[in-house]
């Protein structure tokens, strides 16, 4: 850290504030992009969640009531009886939950880019992914209720011959790419029904990538800017 | 007894979609998970809600659960803290001035000290106990209680900045004594 106010201030204790969620929605977003290239700070981090979970050791084990269990069955497997009480799932998960990142699949909706991509009106999230110089800003604005990831590219773009692509980390979780950068510079992502309530309190990313993303499925390049999935 | 081992297989196999090990995990470990959303949300029914919201996620996530190379307790039991603080801030933020206020005053240092201390993890109850008391109550309250800096600030009477030096100083110290 070259932030000379603050002696105190380096990897060790910046993976424990993470850890212990201290650390703002920006620093938070910038440490996870740094952990994705870096090991030894993945391992830092690893560290510091071995030793804090050792202050839960004598937290007294509860049974929860057997309607915890029934209700997460019905919410995962049972979609009949889901749909009868659609409105309490709603209000179960809708919550804006926070959660590992898994695989997210970007699908473009060629309807909609052939009407050109409009912006949902007044979404409950947004996030700007910025480049801390300011040479690449990508403004996203996120409906949950329809899986509406609408990205605006305001400044910088993709190296010559080189792709530029998004990257979704949530929680402890690996980034998992919800796509390349389309060349234009307003595009809709869709995404899948059952990661939508993962988006919220996330973290976007945007890697720099050959032409066709990256061949082995998590970021290859330098992580260009990130920003935080945020409530508007 | 349901050892790391049992854990971590029956994670491998819910990362197959196996509903079976997926119960089985349930049982295993839902009553730990269920105290750490109780012990940090104080609330019944927002820790059952959590709950819910923690297997969820589990289900989800088991297939990622190698990539930061967690023990599988500490990973299960890192969602369940991570969702409860999340539920708790959320809480927090619409609480008033005078609310917080309230919440600040109200809970002693008590019962922390006491879990502390009858923790059967020496070393890391001997490096929190090498640590100023005050500064070992700040970082069991931002894991357990989920406070920030500002409400650490406001707890111990402190300025923002202070605390902060605080906290690193004390993660820094607690980093060397457990490396050690």
């Amino acid at each position: 850290m070259s932030d000379q106010d603050q002696p105190d201030r380096d990897d060790r204790t910046l993976a424990g504030e993470y850890t212990l969620g201290l650390l703002s929605a920006e620093e938070a977003a910038a440490f996870e992009a740094r952990m994705v290239q870096d090991p030894a700070l993945r391992a830092l981090y690893a560290q510091w969640a071995e030793d804090f979970a050792g202050l839960t050791d004598d937290i007294t084990p509860q049974a929860p009531p057997a309607l915890v269990w029934q209700q997460i069955e019905a919410g995962l497997f049972d979609d009949t009886r889901a749909r009868g009480s659609w409105l309490r799932r709603f209000t179960l998960w809708g919550g804006g939950l926070v959660a590992a990142a898994v695989l997210l699949l970007a699908v473009f909706l060629p309807d909609l880019v052939e009407r050109g991509p409009v912006p949902p009106v007044d979404p409950p999230y947004v996030a700007q992914i910025a480049a801390e110089d300011g040479s690449l800003v990508v403004q996203a604005v996120y409906d949950d209720a329809t899986g509406t990831l609408f990205v605006d590219r305001e400044a910088g773009g993709a190296a010559p011959g080189r792709a530029l692509e998004l990257w979704l980390i949530a929680g402890e979780g690996a980034p998992v790419s919800l796509g390349v950068m389309p060349q234009d510079a307003q595009a809709i992502l869709a995404v899948p029904d059952d990661l939508r309530r993962r988006v919220a309190g996330a973290v976007l990313a945007i890697s720099d990538e050959p032409q066709g993303g990256s061949p082995t499925g998590a970021p290859t390049g330098a992580v260009l800017a990130v920003g935080p999935v945020q409530e508007s | 007894m349901t050892t790391r081992a049992d854990i971590e297989n029956m994670i491998m196999r819910v990362a197959q979609r196996d509903r079976a090990a997926f119960k089985a995990l349930y049982d295993a470990t839902s009553a730990k998970l269920f105290g750490v959303a109780l012990r940090v949300l104080n609330d019944r029914a927002e820790a059952e809600e959590v709950l819910q919201e923690i297997y969820v996620k589990v289900w989800h996530n088991a297939d990622r659960y190698t990539v930061n190379g967690l023990s599988p307790m500490t990973w299960l039991i890192t969602i369940a803290r991570n969702s409860a603080v999340d539920r708790l801030r959320k809480l927090r933020r619409a609480e008033t001035p005078a609310e917080l206020e309230e919440r600040i005053a109200d809970d002693g240092a008590g019962p922390e000290a006491l879990a502390i201390a009858a923790s059967e993890r020496g070393r890391l109850v001997a490096c929190f106990e090498e640590l100023a008391a005050k500064h070992a109550e700040a970082v069991r309250r931002a894991y357990l209680e989920g406070e920030t800096y500002a409400d650490l600030a406001a707890r111990f009477d402190v300025p923002l900045n202070t605390m902060r030096t605080w906290l690193r100083r004390s993660l820094l110290s607690l980093r060397e004594c457990l490396s050690r």
